[in-house]
């Protein structure tokens, strides 16, 4: 059997976390994977595993084809999984934004950063936004202690990536001096709602949700700015009971159409007929 | 990139380590109704309105959780919080070092030691910690936040009981949750039969209070909550000497 090529989706920003404006995004996570109705883990370990973006991640995902789950490394979880086989078991893991810094310590004391390191070396997709976007490469640019710095990732992925150019002025600032430096190597800068897709270590699609938005590649001298390909979210499928009221309303439209049609415009045409 | 920092040894000087408190609890404000040990943390500040700062890292810093611990201390203590998830906003510049070294009291919630050792640590909290029990700031905490200042623990998180290298300011062992989770309790004797540094099982509703590493007092919030010392030879329940003194 061949081995399962290793794909990795890193997001400037937005996503579910930022609620169905990237849905596009949303369906490409799913997308990425091997196989159909895929297991998708997420990771809220960057920002704490708040209750809320946990609740909006089952939100986006429960009516996806797919089997969601969360795995939290601060609250005690009420069925413990053993953590290196539970995430051999995903075909997707999904790392959400936050502190950078504090989620690499909190992963590597629980060893999650070579457990990880093991589920895209067996082919897991591995997907994520901000931090959980800058994670994989060999640097990245945080502000997990107020002012943007850089800082070291998991390296599956060479170069260094920033993220939020468009919203966080100040953190690509930082990323460009850093570069220009010598400090990070040449990476990628992108804004919300953009993403980069890698197959083994190489870029393989730059995609976008929303119009406006691109990746920029930043060298140690120059920039080159990459339009991404527009993803269309496709059309929620919308509920029966709403598909038999439309079919209804229509329905009363058309005949009064119908009804309109047959008479001339105008009250007196009433009395010409 | 990652600012470890070297964690200074114990202080073994009895004179100098009169002033440094620790309580390790096994319950407080965010696990019973009683107020006793948190009463009990407060009176040892010895002032009238303390300068208490909670630290609820080992939870990711739950929302709920610092709400729980404003309401139980905000009208009788000067309080605070750090949290090392959200420092882009609001302490962004303000130097958290400085502002834990200002305190009479720290206090550690619960969550994960693995995730709250490994969060301080990125941070360098762990050597400002050493540095405030130095200068006789009272520490305390529950659950995590009463196992972190050990030299070793047992923590049961996603699998099964497992030992962890603490901060190591009391030169012992320790577990909590000792009446309520059986199988932390056996692996905590089985570790410690098998060469793990002695120490102290902890149930639900008992705290521990040292000074410098020594043992000072087992104060209760329920009257038959036990602590126990725990060696290689077994276990023993800690009589109402060692509560007499305090």
């Amino acid at each position: 059997m061949p081995r399962p090529e290793r794909r990795i989706l890193a997001l400037g920003g937005g996503g579910f976390t930022a609620g169905p404006i990237d849905a596009a995004l949303d369906d490409l996570v799913l997308e990425l994977a091997a196989r159909r109705d895929p297991r998708i883990c997420f990771l809220p370990t960057a920002s704490g595993d708040p209750d809320e973006q946990i609740a909006r991640f089952y939100a986006t995902y429960r009516d996806r084809p797919c089997e969601p789950s969360h795995l939290s490394l601060f609250r005690l979880p009420d069925n413990p999984v053993p953590l290196a086989e539970f995430l051999a078991g995903q075909d997707v893991v999904y790392v959400g934004g936050g502190s950078m810094r504090n989620m690499l310590a909190v992963w590597r004391a629980h060893n999650l950063d070579a457990i990880l390191a093991a589920c895209w070396r067996r082919g897991i997709v591995l997907a994520g936004l901000s931090a959980g976007a800058m994670c994989w490469f060999a640097a990245g640019v945080t502000r997990s202690t107020g002012r943007p710095e850089p800082i070291t990732g998991l390296r599956l992925l060479p170069g260094s990536l920033s993220v939020h150019r468009d919203t966080q002025p100040e953190r690509m600032g930082a990323f460009r001096r850093a570069i220009a430096a010598g400090v990070l190597p040449p990476g990628w800068a992108l804004d919300d709602g953009v993403g980069l897709v890698f197959a083994e270590r190489e870029v393989e699609r730059v995609v976008g949700s929303r119009p406006g938005r691109v990746a920029v590649r930043v060298e140690r001298e120059g920039e080159e700015v990459v339009a991404p390909e527009p993803l269309v979210a496709p059309e929620p499928p919308v509920p029966a009971d709403i598909r038999e009221w439309r079919a209804q309303a229509s329905a009363r439209t058309a005949g009064r159409a119908a009804r309109a049609r047959g008479r001339p415009a105008g009250g007196a045409g009433r009395a010409a007929r | 990139m990652d600012r470890g920092q070297e964690i200074p040894a114990p202080c073994r000087d009895p004179w100098h380590c009169a002033a440094m408190q620790i309580v390790a609890m096994g319950g407080g404000f965010s696990a019973e109704s009683s107020p006793a040990l948190d009463d009990f943390v407060l009176s040892l500040a010895g002032e009238q309105r303390p300068k208490v700062c909670f630290l609820p890292t080992a939870s990711g810093d739950a929302d709920h959780y610092v709400v729980r611990f404003y309401k139980a201390f905000g009208h009788r203590a000067d309080a605070s919080h750090v949290s090392l998830f959200r420092r882009e906003r609001g302490c962004a510049g303000i130097s958290f070092a400085n502002h834990l070294l200002a305190q009479d009291v720290i206090y550690v919630g619960g969550g994960s030691l693995l995730s709250l050792l490994g969060a301080w640590r990125a941070h360098g909290l762990d050597a400002v910690l050493v540095e405030a029990w130095r200068r006789g700031i009272v520490l305390c905490g529950m659950s995590a936040g009463a196992l972190c200042w050990f030299s070793e623990a047992v923590t049961a998180f996603h699998g099964p009981a497992e030992r962890v290298d603490a901060l190591g300011l009391l030169p012992h062992s320790a577990c909590v949750h000792y009446d309520a989770e059986p199988g932390r309790r056996e692996a905590y004797r089985r570790y410690v039969a098998d060469g793990m540094a002695a120490g102290y099982g902890l149930e639900d509703g008992a705290a521990l209070h040292f000074i410098g590493g020594e043992l000072a007092a087992v104060v209760r919030s329920r009257d038959d909550a036990r602590a126990f010392h725990v060696t290689a030879a077994g276990e023993t329940p800690i009589g109402e000497t060692a509560l007499a003194a305090a």
